[in-house]
């Protein structure tokens, strides 16, 4: 078992394939005392994930499923995953989240192209992690991060969470409560277990509670970039 | 009747939230979001109950409501709730 620290926990793994291997590199850390998540799966549960989806390769059903156990054991750390892009700015972390598809990638990609790329840092362009430390939020970068591979292991405040949906202009408004919730949980990983459950609903309601959340209609355009950074940035 | 094993009733950010738990999410994978009446009339199905007796309690808890709208009204939201698989 390799050790890694990620989002500020302990976490053992066992990478067999290179891909989670590769991922992981940037996270390993010797630590010092017990480890928080054990993240590992035998080579039955690789291959039956493998049955199940076989236009997935061996070693990309590693690497999803292992992050998926992280996720699911980050909700007893305070902690959950947004399926989201999240960009860093001037010290403060924006996520842009849609369903496959939706735009989220290709926004924060513009915000580099905007703001450069040394001043927009990517933290993880599809699953980042949330936690709650000292009564705040702050995004962290993890090695799951979908198919682009971008993701930075930094640890930033969390300023701002939109919605992105294609629209012919560029507009944004807060959304209510019951909009964002449907949203939030749609977009996350839910758990089955009730304990864990718990834990979601009480990280999304402080969530709702302290974080402003945005709805942004936007074209493919640095015009777009405008529209969510200034609001989002208040 | 009565709500199934593995539903829960929630208040995030001062919405009342069902989601299902264990074996539940093999059947409901949604959310559902209920007003205050919503919210109430869930937690009479907690327990054993028929629309009568939910029509009764609903009349003794709040005054704007007669026996025959509560009657409807509950009938029409426990047919939803049977329509989703959550109450049995």
């Amino acid at each position: 078992m390799k050790q890694y620290k990620i989002a500020e926990l302990n976490v053992l793994m066992n990478p067999k394939y290179n891909k989670l291997l590769k991922h992981c590199e940037a996270y390993l850390s010797d630590f010092e005392g017990k480890e928080n998540i054990v993240a590992t799966l035998t080579d039955k549960e690789i291959e039956d994930h493998n049955e199940k989806w076989p236009n997935l390769t061996l070693e990309e059903c590693e690497y999803i499923w292992t992050g998926a156990s992280f996720y699911e054991q980050l909700l007893d750390f305070q902690g959950m995953v947004l399926h989201a892009s999240a960009v860093a700015l001037d010290g403060n972390a924006y996520l842009f989240s849609a369903p496959c598809g939706g735009g989220k990638s290709t926004h924060t990609a513009l915000w580099q192209k905007k703001f450069g790329k040394d001043q927009a840092i990517i933290i993880n362009d599809d699953k980042p992690a949330l936690r709650i430390i000292d009564n705040k939020f702050y995004v962290y970068g993890t090695p799951f991060s979908g198919k682009t591979d971008k993701n930075t292991n930094i640890k930033v405040p969390l300023k701002a969470i939109c919605f992105v949906e294609h629209a012919p202009t560029n507009s944004i408004r807060k959304m209510s409560a019951v909009e964002a919730l449907m949203q939030i949980f749609n977009q996350t990983i839910r758990p089955v277990e009730s304990k864990k459950m718990e834990s979601l609903i009480s990280i999304v309601d402080k969530m709702l509670k302290d974080i402003p959340v945005y709805k942004l209609g936007c074209t493919i355009s640095l015009e777009a970039v405008e529209t969510s950074y200034n609001a989002m940035s208040k | 009747m009565k709500i199934k094993e593995g539903f829960m009733l929630r208040n995030i950010a001062g919405n009342n939230v069902v989601v299902a738990v264990g074996k539940a999410t093999l059947d409901f994978s949604g959310m559902i979001t209920l007003n205050g009446s919503g919210a109430f009339l869930w937690s009479l199905l907690q327990n054993d109950t028929t629309i009568d007796e939910m029509a009764l309690k609903m009349c003794g808890t709040y005054d704007d409501v007669n026996i025959e709208t509560a009657t409807n009204d509950i009938t029409e939201f426990v047919t939803k709730l049977k329509g989703a698989g959550i109450v049995e």
